[in-house]
């Protein structure tokens, strides 16, 4: 009989016990999740928000090149898992049936004035009132893929209009039918960046003109080699921690402890920022010209140079401090190029670095690292 | 105990600090890493050349535009139009205004003068400069040739500027033997021909008598090795180019052997032979004549390219059920396979540099030329057509030239490359049809 009242009382005490404690098991609340967040200014927001007002689905529609009603890529949930996959934006329509590189729209030797050429800003056309596809649900969604252009890089560009001439900024040509005769406007041929796409496209991989797949769809081998198609090292972007209070008083503090009462202060401003570091490596970075093929892409170079107040080279002078990866030629063609990216990046005005932060940018050293570009 | 342990350990830090602080402070650079640069041509500016007398001058436009046509057509560069430029060069010696060219972007920069006597000479002189760095690169050199060879001249310039700015060797001065083909596709006349690497200057090595295939050409370009239905069966000639005089390589009445090819000395040539129903890969010594067999299996072995070092060589075979790619020593032996995707794999090719093999692969109806490294990773196709076939290097490795053949009963061959990155796929202007490339050395 004791036995029984054990085993009840040990059965009733386990009963309380789960009951009091058992909160404390409860599955732990799920993972945070933690977002990147930029702080927006007023005008940003408005400038962010203005266009998709404009063109209600905000991702950059493929072009469809046939008639026949097709899902668009993006607006169903895609089956995979992955957390909203980064639309490739799939520029321009009219593909181009083979991958060679499509004559660059060369600087015609136009008479100035151009009319008005449609704005080569990305935004989105508004899809045509195409014929929505009724419950066609397709069996996997097809994704935009990247057209050949002949420039690769890390963000994708829309080829520019036919009478643009390439440039790094995009602006409009001026208007000859704008009125105000008497300061006519600076008469300036339109330019736009050049067509880029975020990776080497062979025709092997290029989009068919049927949907109808001709091959199976191998999975890519390795990240593309040539460039993420991540929306990645947009600068504003980037979830580098931005300079807090407490960082800078560090900093402060740091630069204090380490300036080690110089008498010269002012030199000595707090290191550049990660943002601020960012942007410069950016800037290099688009000037920076692989080729991906060549046995220069193995190679790992390490440049120097001493920039000046004014943000260029002094005496246009960089050396190589290390390679790694290849033989004498390639890594002196690899060393070439990384001397032409940093030459050629500082114009016109030099690099844009702070000022008051001199002392900190003044040595520079750069690692050009090609390795998640290389073919092979 | 802790309590007492924070300072020491703080005091430590700061010590540390201010120890290297006098370093910190002044010499330590900024560090970055960048990893991710741009793919695109690099603009370059080549001005017409300037004419160093008055029998240069017909020459210099047409010198200059050559070079400037074979650096374009590697893809790897973009001229910069001559109505562009800002400074016009019109003497040899005098000094570059680089920041002409820098407003124009222009990264790099070629210069050069040509002159030529009455005696027919021609000679070409040239620099290369990096714009942005100010500097030459390399050191001026110059070429002569008689008027009739300008054309090589003119591709040896561009040669050196290609390994200059790429630091790769070059492959403009090759020529490449194929198959010409004329009519149409059921009573095709098949002829051996041999052009420079860029379509010109095409030459005939056989008539049209009989069927030709597959030639070779020998490590030196000096010989070139085909298959000629001659005697009714394919049989595997040699032939030298510089006298065009041609022998049968091998004689067993009632056999098949076809898809030669020299190893890389010269000294022995490799080929598959049918005797019944199995065909096996067979070495031979050029000048003994002596053979051997190398695959012994019941399937079809056949298309063996040796590796650059002649230690080994890849082949196809049918072995596994499908046509796959095998790896054997040189001297024979059991083969590892190396290709595993869909599809079939055939013609398999060793990349001068070693490190590749390019294939041609049917999946799905459909043809693609192919890449992948020596043990079958990093499989990247370059091409999809209805029907692409036969890669063969250039000299560096670097491209691709392939026959591609267009659907029908109109349908015709041409050549086409290739960079092995997959871009700048362009057709070489051939006279008429063309199949079978084989390019050969530098020269």
């Amino acid at each position: 009989m004791s036995r029984g009242l054990y085993i009840s009382g040990g059965a009733h005490g386990a009963l309380f016990l789960w009951l009091l404690l058992g909160g404390v098991f409860r599955p732990e609340p799920p993972d945070m999740q933690i977002a990147d967040v930029t702080v927006l200014s007023e005008a940003d927001f408005a400038a962010l928000t203005a266009p998709s007002e404009v063109a209600e689905p905000p991702e950059p529609v493929a072009p469809a090149p046939d008639p026949e009603p097709e899902p668009t890529p993006e607006p169903e949930p895609a089956p995979e898992p992955e957390p909203a996959p980064p639309p490739e934006p799939e520029p321009a329509p009219a593909p181009p049936p083979e991958p060679e590189p499509a004559p660059a729209p060369e600087p015609e030797p136009q008479p100035i004035p151009v009319p008005p050429a449609p704005e080569p800003n990305p935004t989105p056309a508004p899809p045509a009132p195409e014929p929505t596809p009724q419950i066609n649900a397709p069996l996997d969604s097809v994704r935009p893929q990247p057209r050949p252009a002949p420039r690769v890089a890390d963000q994708p560009t829309e080829a520019p209009p036919p009478e643009a001439v390439e440039a790094e900024e995009t602006q409009q040509a001026a208007d000859p039918d704008a009125e105000a005769p008497e300061q006519a406007e600076e008469a300036q041929e339109q330019t736009a960046p050049p067509e880029t796409s975020t990776e080497i496209v062979t025709e092997a991989e290029e989009p068919a003109g049927s949907r109808a797949p001709t091959s199976s769809m191998r999975p890519k081998s390795r990240p593309q080699q040539t460039a993420r198609a991540e929306p990645d090292p947009e600068p504003e972007a980037e979830p580098e921690p931005a300079p807090t209070v407490a960082d800078s008083a560090l900093n402060d503090a740091l630069a204090e402890a380490l300036g080690g009462g110089d008498p010269a202060p002012a030199a000595d401003g707090p290191p550049l920022t990660g943002r601020e570091q960012e942007a410069f490596r950016l800037a290099v970075q688009k000037c920076w010209q692989v080729d991906v093929g060549s046995q220069s892409a193995n190679v790992t170079v390490t440049v120097g140079f001493e920039l000046g107040r004014d943000g260029k080279v002094v005496g246009s002078h960089v050396r190589l401090i290390g390679a790694t990866g290849g033989s004498g030629s390639a890594a002196e063609t690899a060393f070439q190029a990384a001397r032409r990216a940093v030459l050629r990046c500082q114009l016109p005005d030099g690099f844009q670095l702070p000022p008051d932060k001199y002392e900190t940018w003044k040595e520079v050293e750069l690692t050009f690292d090609p390795t998640s570009m290389r073919l092979r | 105990m802790t309590r007492n342990l924070a300072p020491i350990l703080l005091a430590m830090m700061l010590a540390l600090i201010s120890a290297a602080s006098p370093g910190l402070s002044r010499a330590e650079p900024l560090r970055l890493t960048l990893d991710q640069g741009v793919v695109e041509p690099l603009p370059l500016a080549v001005p017409t050349f300037v004419a160093e007398n008055s029998e240069g001058m017909q020459y210099a436009e047409e010198l200059s535009r050559i070079v400037a046509e074979d650096l374009v057509g590697t893809g790897l560069f973009r001229e910069i139009p001559r109505d562009a430029h800002i400074s016009r060069v019109s003497n040899f010696g005098a000094p570059v205004q680089f920041a002409d060219w820098k407003a124009i972007n222009a990264q790099a920069l070629v210069t050069g003068a040509v002159s030529a006597d009455a005696s027919g000479r021609v000679v070409v002189k040239f620099r290369v400069w990096d714009v942005f760095a100010g500097t030459e690169m390399g050191q001026g050199m110059q070429f002569a040739a008689q008027v009739d060879g300008r054309r090589r001249l003119a591709h040896k310039v561009a040669d050196q500027v290609y390994s200059r700015l790429t630091g790769e060797t070059p492959y403009f001065d090759s020529r490449v033997v194929f198959v010409s083909e004329t009519g149409p596709k059921d009573a095709r006349e098949k002829r051996l021909a041999i052009m420079d690497y860029d379509g010109a200057n095409v030459q005939y090595l056989t008539d049209s008598a009989s069927i030709v295939l597959a030639p070779r050409f020998s490590p030196d370009g000096s010989r070139v090795l085909y298959t000629s239905y001659e005697t009714g069966f394919p049989r595997v000639h040699i032939l030298s180019v510089g006298d065009v005089n041609s022998r049968i390589l091998q004689a067993n009445d009632g056999v098949m052997s076809f898809a030669p090819r020299f190893s890389p000395d010269g000294s022995m040539v490799v080929y598959s032979m049918t005797q019944g129903s199995n065909t096996d890969i067979w070495a031979m010594d050029v000048a003994s004549g002596a053979t051997r067999r190398l695959t012994a299996g019941p399937a079809i072995e056949t298309a063996p390219s040796f590796s650059p070092d002649g230690s080994q060589i890849v082949y196809e075979s049918d072995q596994s059920g499908s046509q796959q790619l095998y790896i054997m020593p040189a001297s024979g032996g059991e083969g590892r396979r190396i290709s595993f995707g869909d599809g079939r794999y055939g013609t398999p090719v060793w990349s001068p540099r070693g490190d590749m093999i390019a294939f041609t692969k049917q999946n799905a109806g459909r043809f693609h030329i192919g890449v992948m490294r020596t043990d079958g990773s990093e499989e990247r196709l370059l091409t999809a057509s209805f029907l692409d076939e036969g890669p063969s290097w250039a000299p560096n490795g670097r491209v691709l030239m392939f026959a591609r053949e267009t659907q029908g009963a109109q349908g015709a061959s041409a050549l086409y490359t290739v960079d092995i990155s997959g871009r700048n796929l362009k057709r070489v202007r051939t006279p008429a049809g063309a199949s079978d490339p084989s390019w050969g050395p530098l020269q």
